[in-house]
């Protein structure tokens, strides 16, 4: 192993021992608990991957995005066994355990062991210490991508430490979807960090799908730094797993930057799904805009926390947040905390959580037209769910993550066409 | 067609209806006029099935049938249609495929085959022109960003394709334009039939001037105080209605 990467090894083990996994004595993971559900792995967090599992391809076609035309690249169990193919020029996208061996200072770049980076924990060190693979994606300037890079990722039931790096250079525009499936059933633990740069204009769209299977762990960071002008789109859907957790942090660092994060959960049974948010407003003339929604039924349980901070030089921020929620069982619960912290005058900020039941007016209305009870009270949750959704531009991926949200109600494939 | 007797009505607790009696048979149109919180709204949403009411004393019949007990969405399928004085707004659900859900729910439950796609957008752009109303409306979210007029205008579209036996039209007219009014009133002069009864809950006279009706009623005060035809709406809008409720009480 190279210095280099030993270094960043050692660092990520020891902030583990130190750290340990969080426990709800953390403000930020006072509302998921992580231990049942980490309970499995506690001897394997730091085991060698063994071989990939060979999947055919109808396999992997029945997890994927249908129909979506897309450069692809595959990882089964936390490693890469399927590149991208006919990339257009300056553009890379290639394994980050080839990448720590061949070009190790630039490997470890995403591997993000900033122990004062807002909502660090336990998670990420591991992955520091531990992640062999994931995908290194480097969008040259001026490089507009004409279609999706789309990442699947496949859990057999293993312990997976994944390290994603995004680069979009000066002006580049590229989507990014990665998308998290399992077989069915397996009991396996996803441990993802995603780290992005933008540079001065660039564009990104980021969709991250959890869809992973009912007994499954997932963790997930996205960590993004904002140059100048640069736009950062995230959709963060989470619909699997029986815990799942995803932090995104963004920090607008320079003049003109804007963020717009999307988020969508829908949970059933005993599923419990957190999302934690910091967008940090560092610089001048910065936007960003928030809407996160959670449809709860069953026994699950849901968490929100989106905090902005607009720091003493970030004048003239422009900052909108809501998160709405509808519950759809007395035994469904939610915690929400919009959070804005603000250092000067001169900003405009609103935020704002619900969380509520259907409208009974639309109810009646929907009902005076022929829709009975429980196809109307499903159509509502969807459409109340799909607000979130008309901003994914990429049509299969939005037919893809309402299918898969809607169907896990029991009317939902039959009425999802009556969505405008 | 309906028949409604000696109908009491409460909303927590504050009686609205007290004793309305009612028959409309089948193609006739009834008006049924009275000034602010005489109880007008209140009917029509008791005959739709709105929740919230208490229905203390009478009965309504519809086709020979019991309509209180059943929920909103059959009578929708039996034939019942309220168009609604505040139409709501709706996003994300889809104006056309809401009506075909409807269309379809009322086909099933007459034991008919339900209508395909495209048969169903053909009966669709027929009826829009009915009330000139933009195909580009269609596809968007039920009255989402409609303005007052054509959220009106989407009802009586609405009502062309359910094609309702009963209809109630809850002040179809207010908020309308007078070309608007035109619109409307022509769209439900279309749909007039001998196999459709339509009653109007109008303040105005004005919406009478385009839509005649057969028998017009005064309701006020939660009851049914003069019936007449449809010079009586002519000496209302001259008179007010106070002598209304003079004679009443004399």
């Amino acid at each position: 192993m190279n210095d280099i990467v030993r270094k960043v090894r050692e660092q990520g083990q020891a902030a583990f021992a130190r750290l340990g996994l969080p426990t709800t004595r953390l403000e930020t993971w006072k509302y998921t608990d992580v231990k049942r559900a980490m309970a499995p792995f506690l001897e394997r967090l730091g085991e060698a991957p063994t071989e990939p599992e060979t999947l055919d391809a109808a396999t992997i076609k029945s997890l994927s995005i249908a129909d979506l035309d897309a450069y692809r690249l595959i990882l089964v169990d936390g490693q890469m066994v399927a590149e991208a193919s006919d990339l257009p020029d300056g553009m890379r996208a290639e394994s980050l355990a080839a990448l720590l061996t061949e070009h190790p200072e630039q490997g470890i770049k995403p591997m993000g062991m900033e122990e004062d980076a807002p909502l660090f924990n336990g998670f990420v060190a591991l992955n520091a210490a531990y992640a062999q693979d994931g995908i290194g994606i480097c969008i040259g300037d001026k490089i507009k991508l004409n279609k999706p890079l789309y990442i699947l990722h496949i859990s057999t039931g293993t312990v997976a430490h994944i390290c994603h790096g995004i680069h979009v250079g000066e002006q580049a525009e590229a989507t990014v979807i990665e998308h998290y499936v399992g077989l069915d059933d397996v009991i396996g633990f996803t441990n993802v960090v995603s780290q992005v740069r933008l540079m001065q204009a660039g564009h990104l769209r980021h969709i991250r799908l959890q869809q992973e299977s009912g007994r499954q762990t997932h963790i997930g960071r996205v960590s993004v730094r904002q140059h100048r002008d640069s736009q950062f789109y995230s959709h963060s859907i989470a619909l699997g797993s029986a815990l799942s957790r995803v932090d995104i942090i963004t920090s607008l660092a320079e003049v003109g930057a804007s963020c717009d994060l999307n988020g969508l959960y829908l949970t059933t049974g005993r599923q419990h799904t957190d999302h934690h948010t910091v967008i940090d407003h560092k610089a001048p003339h910065c936007t960003s805009r928030e809407m996160y929604r959670g449809v709860m039924d069953g026994r699950s349980r849901a968490v929100f926390n989106g905090r902005v901070v607009v720091g003493e030089g970030a004048i003239k921020t422009d900052s909108a947040q809501t998160n709405a929620n509808l519950l759809l069982s007395a035994t469904a619960e939610v915690d929400t905390k919009p959070e804005l912290e603000i250092y000067n005058d001169d900003v405009k900020c609103a935020h704002g959580a619900t969380i509520g039941q259907l409208d009974a007016n639309q109810l009646f209305y929907l009902k005076s037209r022929g829709l009975s009870e429980e196809e109307a009270r499903q159509l509502l949750t969807f459409a109340f769910a799909d607000e979130v959704l008309v901003s994914i531009d990429i049509p299969a991926v939005r037919r893809h993550i309402e299918h898969a949200a809607f169907s896990k109600l029991p009317l939902g494939v039959d009425i999802s066409e009556v969505l405008a | 067609m309906l028949k409604i007797e000696n109908l009491h009505a409460s909303v927590d607790d504050k009686k609205i209806l007290k004793g309305i009696d009612l028959e409309i048979g089948a193609g006739e149109v009834h008006a049924i006029m009275g000034p602010n919180g005489s109880g007008k709204s209140t009917l029509s949403n008791i005959i739709a099935g709105r929740d919230g009411y208490e229905i203390t004393q009478g009965s309504i019949t519809f086709k020979g049938q019991d309509l209180l007990t059943m929920p909103p969405e059959e009578r929708a399928w039996e034939g019942v249609f309220l168009a609604f004085q505040y139409p709501v707004e709706i996003p994300g659900v889809n104006n056309t495929y809401l009506l075909k859900a409807g269309v379809n729910a009322k086909r099933k439950h007459h034991g008919q085959e339900e209508l395909d796609a495209m048969d169903f957008m053909q009966i669709v752009k027929e009826k829009a022109k009915l009330v000139e109303l933009d195909p580009s409306f269609l596809s968007r979210g039920v009255n989402e960003g409609f303005s007052g007029g054509e959220k009106k205008r989407n009802e009586i579209f609405q009502m062309a394709v359910l094609e309702p036996e009963l209809a109630l039209l809850d002040e179809t007219d207010s908020g309308l334009d007078i070309d608007a009014l035109r619109i409307v009133a022509h769209g439900v002069n279309k749909l007039r039939s001998a196999e459709r009864s339509i009653i109007m809950i109008t303040h105005y006279q004005r919406l009478l001037d385009y839509i005649q009706p057969d028998v017009v009623h005064v309701l006020a005060d939660g009851r049914i105080l003069k019936t007449g035809g449809k010079e009586l709406a002519l000496e209302l809008e001259e008179r007010g209605y106070d002598w209304v409720r003079e004679e009443a009480a004399a």
